[in-house]
């Protein structure tokens, strides 16, 4: 049958009115199918195979529930965010990277874990972790994914070649700290004139926050960046440059990288998944030369992630049961051995799996090294304005490092910040 | 048929109406009722134009006055995202950047853009493949390009300071020197713009008459003389068009310094110091990075503020002289009264 013009035109604004009808009607307030729980991450943050397993044969322990799992790419957090605002087709589980606290003042928008028994589980993960999931006023809105605990990454081929000890004991107790971390870098140069052991000043800083007991913001939201121990961690940052130890490379720049393959930075001190996405990415060719140790100046964490339910979700326990199977202490091990996701619990670290040596590490068995660090970050009280703080820092210690005066720049910071916290009410 | 057909034959049709009435005796139907296929004709437009278009604009109105961090209840607070706009040292620093990069993009971009035009002008062999040379930049993915021409910027694993340590001229960075760094960004967009003007100016070129430069040849003009007593004198509109395009382009300039100086993990943008924050990279920042969506929607009404005044002082330039003026005396004549 031919078709008429009318009768298309017809049709066409009829399939339109059936395709605008149910997303428009804006009642349908969690997204997905009645039986279906959906979960939103970005790419290489949960198990693939777990998550398969999940949609195709159902959420272990929630009895006729299937996952649906987006992974809803770039600019994560502005997705999640017109999707809460909207109030319509919300996801019934987010991803939320490590800047949990940037949703403690939203935290009447996800459900509190609580009321299924989250406490039972808390044994299971690290403390420092699982207080991170803790609103001030006691609510749990997210659960712990993986975590970035840091090591001393480095060449120990070119080590050897400055004459320096390649056995990570030995190393770690030759830089325990800071100050033995320069020394070795002062060593390097023996045999690379142009040896640097950080990429840029910030990072420095960033890795020394994460070692200190406390951040910007004390628990009753007072301001404490402007304290010794934090002023001292600048300065230590501006020495490193001053000694000609960081290559000035700039966040984000393909230097990152161009330092790790060319060699020029032979050692660094990194979280877990630096080694992935540096050394192992960058510079495959240097496959077995690698070794870590325990990281000068203390260990601490850089990254990692959660999980949340939301307020609109649909079965909030159904949810719970897929986040708890999801991240049990098994299934972080096989978060690991497939997509090299810490695990936050420290349950699965003597795991056989775990304990399994790397290659790329000549052989070593790196858990050894991170197991330990991750037991030993300290439990720190994040603030939802340090997204406002941390740039503020990191922004002068680039200027820092282009030439600023190490004092003015240190005054500046606190200058911005004390206005930026006004003008958000913090202060 | 566009909308003012519609209204116009509602006019007519009432008038009709009053007048005399239709020969078979029947009443007309009343205007909406008759002209109901033509309003749906021409309603996806202005359907789409609402929800895309004026909402969003009416919003950021709203917005500007609010602070919203994207979820949460949004509280008025009058005129305080604009008065802290006013004192914001990033925010003038940011207009500073735009400027600077404007003007070290949009000038040596004019004038090259005239050079290559004369040069395609008087090309005798592949006209067409030159043509289409020069055009291309402009129709590859910015981003992509952007990324290619970073890693030839970078600073020390760089193609161009290899090039530069080569001939012992020694490093520039690129990426992380203030000057530099705007440069960088002007060079990508002079990259992916002269061309597009150039034709633009090839096209104002052919329409000069060649009675012009058969006179200035006979009477003994060289090539120099020609392009800068004759070529440019008779193409001042469209050079002043391709600088008005270039200056609401430059001003609303955004990808290439966000690809070339990505978003790190704290959230900075522009690179060190926020040397090539432009506006709109600013106003990116605040809303979508640092959820400050009141805040972003005030600075986007600045840029509005400043491309207006900018547009008026481009107006002003273009209406100057009789000769520069698009339209006819008479319409000239109206808009001053305006």
């Amino acid at each position: 049958m031919a078709v008429s013009r009318r009768r298309f035109l017809a049709l066409g604004a009829g399939s339109a009115a059936g395709g605008f009808g149910p997303a428009g009607c804006g009642s349908q307030r969690s997204l997905g199918d009645p039986d279906e729980i959906t979960l939103w991450t970005w790419d290489r943050s949960v198990s693939d195979e777990l998550v398969a397993r999940a949609e195709t044969k159902g959420i272990p322990g929630a009895q006729g529930f299937k996952l649906s799992r987006t992974n809803i790419g770039g600019h994560f957090n502005t997705k999640v965010r017109t999707a809460l605002a909207g109030k319509s087709l919300v996801p019934d589980i987010i991803g939320i990277n490590s800047d949990v606290a940037t949703y403690f003042p939203n935290q009447d928008m996800f459900v509190d874990l609580n009321a299924f028994g989250a406490a039972e589980l808390k044994s299971r993960y690290l403390d420092w972790k699982w207080s991170e999931c803790i609103t001030p006023e006691g609510r749990m809105i997210a659960f712990p994914m993986d975590t970035g605990p840091t090591g001393l990454f480095y060449r120990a081929d070119l080590l050897q070649e400055a004459g320096i000890t390649t056995d990570p004991k030995e190393l770690a107790a030759r830089a325990p700290d800071w100050d033995g971390f320069i020394a070795l870098g002062k060593e390097l140069r023996r045999s690379q004139e142009r040896a640097v052991i950080c990429p840029n000043i910030r990072h420095v800083w960033s890795i020394r926050l994460g070692q200190l007991g406390s951040k910007f913001m004390t628990e009753d939201g007072r301001y404490i960046g402007d304290r010794d121990e934090l002023r001292e961690a600048f300065e230590l940052a501006y020495r490193i440059g001053r000694e000609g130890l960081s290559a000035g490379a700039p966040e984000g720049s393909p230097d990152l990288y161009g330092v790790i393959t060319s060699g020029r930075q032979p050692v660094g001190i990194g979280a877990v998944w630096w080694g992935l996405a540096f050394p192992e990415s960058a510079a495959p060719k240097t496959g077995g030369k690698w070794r870590v140790a325990d990281p000068p100046g203390g260990s601490g964490n850089v990254g990692g992630s959660f999980l949340a339910i939301t307020k609109y979700s649909k079965n909030p326990e159904a949810a719970y049961k897929f986040i708890t199977w999801l991240q049990s202490p098994e299934n972080q091990v096989k978060a690991f051995t497939e997509m090299s996701l810490f695990p936050s619990s420290p349950h699965s670290f003597t795991r056989p799996e775990m304990r399994e040596s790397r290659p790329f590490y000549g052989g070593q068995r790196t858990i050894e090294v991170f197991g330990p660090s991750a037991r030993q970050v300290r439990t720190v009280n994040k603030s939802p304005y340090d997204r406002v703080m941390d740039p503020v820092f990191a922004a002068e210690l680039a200027n820092v490092e282009s030439g600023k005066n190490v004092d003015t720049a240190w005054r500046d910071a606190q200058n911005t910040i004390e206005r930026e916290l006004i003008r958000e009410g913090a202060i | 048929m566009g909308l003012a057909d519609a209204l116009r034959g509602k006019t007519v049709e009432r008038r009709g109406r009053t007048a005399k009435p239709p020969p078979d005796g029947s009443r007309p139907l009343p205007g909406w009722r008759r002209y109901w296929p033509m309003y749906t004709a021409v309603s996806p437009f202005f359907l789409l134009f609402a929800v895309f278009g004026v909402f969003p604009v009416g919003f950021s109105i709203y917005l500007s006055f609010m602070s919203w961090d994207g979820i949460g209840e949004t509280r008025p607070i009058g005129w305080e995202n604009y008065a802290y706009l006013v004192t914001d040292s990033d925010f003038w620093q940011s207009i500073g950047n735009t400027l600077v990069i404007w003007i070290l993009s949009t000038v040596p971009m004019v004038f090259l853009a005239l050079v290559i035009a004369y040069a395609l002008h008087t090309t005798v062999r592949f006209k067409a493949f030159y043509r289409v040379a020069y055009f291309v930049p402009n129709v590859t993915s910015i981003v992509a390009m952007t990324l290619v021409l970073g890693s030839v910027f970078s600073d020390s694993s760089g193609l161009l300071n290899s090039a530069l340590r080569a001939i012992s001229a020694g490093e520039v960075g690129w990426l992380s020197d203030p000057w530099a760094m705007k440069v960088s960004v002007a060079a990508i967009t002079i990259w992916r713009w002269v061309g597009y003007n150039a034709i633009i100016c090839l096209a104002g070129l052919q329409a000069i008459s060649s009675d012009v430069f058969e006179a200035a040849k006979v009477d003994g003009a060289d090539n120099r003389q020609t392009f800068f007593r004759i070529t440019i004198p008779m193409l001042r509109p469209v050079i002043l068009f391709v600088a008005v395009t270039s200056t609401i382009g430059g001003l609303q300039l955004f990808t290439e310094p966000q690809v070339l100086f990505p978003v790190d993990d704290n959230g900075n943008v522009g690179g060190p110091g926020g040397e090539a924050t432009t506006i709109v990279l600013y106003l990116y920042q605040q809303a979508f990075v640092f959820n400050r969506f009141g805040y972003g929607a005030a600075v986007g009404w600045a840029l509005f503020l400043l491309i207006a005044v900018f547009s008026v002082i481009n107006w002003r330039l273009i209406g100057g002289r009789d000769e520069d003026a698009i339209g006819t005396g008479k319409r000239k004549g109206k808009s001053r009264a305006r």
